[in-house]
């Protein structure tokens, strides 16, 4: 019967698991490599700072992408971040049980499964096809929407954990139900909340399709929210299928930094979401 | 111990339910002013809903529905009183200590007041003070009043928990098993606590602990499926109990 020992079963399940953790982590750490490797030569103050150059020619930078970025995404968590906690407050303290409360939470958790390039068309078809030209309000529009589901959801839970617990203590002190909800619950579930906001910036930050319908691609500073404006997605994009090779340097460069926002931020959440308080016993 | 004393809580034909689930069948009962009411009763008895009827608490569970009058000093929570004067009127302690994390010692024991009201902060400072000496906490806690609440021990905690619901000045403190996340010694602080809250304001305790309500409690009540089955001095219905089932539940016999 025992043709396999149970020590050796134990041992066989243990590689079998070390095997398919290497599958999904060496290819992760492949493409960061290869990201250092071409990228890190890319960067320096030029390419921080300056308009990339001319077709044809070498030097310049990618300074309007990284501007672009900052101004996209900063007006994406303007609309995204209140949408998305307000709503995860509605949720968790407003509408438990109701209809409406489970309509709410079945859309919300659907939006985060839908794919970006359909937000990305549904701000085109919104805004760029209303005022007829790309503009970066569309893309931070089509973003802020993609963090709203994440932000959400994330409050939703923190809050509600609290809520069971603590809030039942302020609501027996009579204090009322909206001090109870901002003073206390949210105040105490902070740290959920943003986290939420966090991983909900990471995920937009490197998303391209919303960005290809709506803010598209622009050469110079950006000179209004209402133009074309610059991204370092879309700059990857463009440069990396350029064939020229200066291009493709600043694409590498470009991913770079992406990686490098993305991988802190996640960092950042890690060291975030470590428990400082315990309530109770 | 005499039977003529003040009702404080005068509560006719309390009914309560969980969706269409009864929980509470026709309660009819007075508290005593300035005494302590043990509640005890096997679980699921209605003794939780049976308080959390008194400061409408039991209205926040989904499905919950009430019916009675529950009287203090002769006005009914329900109707006579906006919902937040009620609670405010009749302070809560529960089964496990909870204080708000996110506030110090002292903010916690003024919190009620603090997010609400609009008092100095000397007044705040003075009465976390009081407070905390009334329920025996200042002595171990005045060095440490700007730590987080949720940084004491359980035992402190609650003690810190029942200054909170004492700072809003109470007539009635309910108290929902509150030694039974506590330890031996933190529980016996807390009934002397108990005993000597009684001074002040009406205390009605649930226990568990049926030797718990004869060391504390003046008056017990007496909870099986839903029905108040027997209230009296906790003299009598630990010495003289006239119902069967009582006597069957204090001596252990089920529960």
């Amino acid at each position: 019967m025992a043709i396999i020992s149970r020590r050796g079963k134990e041992r066989l399940i243990k590689y079998i698991c070390f095997l398919a953790t290497a599958v999904a982590v060496i290819p992760l750490l492949w493409i960061i490599g290869e990201v250092v490797v071409n990228g890190v030569s890319a960067i320096n103050l030029e390419f921080l700072t300056s308009l990339p150059a001319p077709f044809g020619e070498s030097g310049g930078g990618i300074g309007n992408a990284i501007l672009g970025t900052m101004i996209i995404n900063a007006m994406a968590c303007l609309f995204g971040i209140p949408v998305g906690i307000l709503t995860g407050m509605y949720l968790s303290e407003y509408d438990r049980i109701s209809r409406l409360g489970a309509v709410v939470r079945t859309v919300v958790e659907s939006l985060s499964g839908v794919p970006s390039i359909i937000f990305g068309i549904f701000a085109y078809s919104l805004i760029v096809l209303t005022i007829r030209h790309y503009t970066a309000i569309a893309a931070a529009f089509a973003l802020g929407l993609m963090m709203i589901p994440l932000i959400a959801k994330a409050t939703e839970e923190s809050m509600r954990v609290v809520s069971n617990d603590i809030g039942e203590a302020a609501t027996a002190l009579g204090i009322p139900k909206w001090i109870r909800t901002t003073k206390i619950v949210l105040s105490i579930a902070k740290g959920g909340v943003l986290t939420g906001c966090l991983l909900a910036f990471a995920r937009i930050s490197g998303e391209t399709a919303p960005l290809l319908f709506t803010s598209l691609f622009s050469f110079f500073w950006p000179t209004g929210i209402d133009q074309p404006m610059a991204s370092l997605q879309v700059l990857i994009y463009n440069y990396a299928m350029s064939g020229f090779e200066n291009w493709i340097l600043k694409a590498w460069g470009a991913s770079l930094l992406l990686v490098i926002i993305v991988v802190s931020i996640n960092v950042l959440v890690r060291h975030l979401t470590k428990p400082k308080y315990k309530a109770g016993v | 111990m005499t039977m003529t004393n003040n009702t404080k809580l005068d509560i006719r034909n309390l009914n309560a339910w969980f969706y269409e689930k009864p929980a509470l069948k026709n309660v009819n009962v007075k508290i005593p002013d300035k005494m302590v009411t043990a509640v005890i009763g096997p679980s699921g008895c209605g003794k939780s809903t049976f308080v959390r009827c008194i400061n409408r608490m039991h209205e926040l569970v989904p499905g919950a529905k009430v019916s009675g009058k529950v009287l203090l000093d002769g006005v009914d929570v329900y109707g006579g009183m906006d919902v937040m004067d009620v609670r405010r009127k009749i302070g809560m302690v529960f089964q496990k200590p909870n204080p708000f994390p996110n506030m110090s010692v002292a903010d916690n024991v003024v919190a009620g007041l603090k997010l609400v009201g609009t008092h100095s902060k000397k007044e705040l400072a003075e009465l976390a003070e009081e407070r905390l000496k009334s329920v025996g906490l200042w002595d171990e806690v005045k060095d440490e009043l700007k730590k987080s609440g949720a940084s004491l021990s359980g035992g402190q905690q609650q003690r810190l928990c029942i200054a909170r619901a004492l700072a809003m000045n109470p007539e009635v403190i309910l108290m929902d098993e509150p030694t039974s996340a506590l330890d031996p010694a933190s529980t016996a602080k807390l009934e002397e606590l108990v005993k000597k809250l009684k001074n002040e304001i009406s205390v009605i305790i649930i226990t568990h602990n049926v030797s718990q309500a004869a060391r504390v409690s003046d008056y017990t009540a007496f909870f099986y499926l839903g029905e108040l089955v027997e209230f009296d001095e906790t003299r009598n219905i630990f010495e003289h109990p006239k119902n069967p089932l009582t006597e069957r539940y204090i001596t252990g016999r089920f529960g």
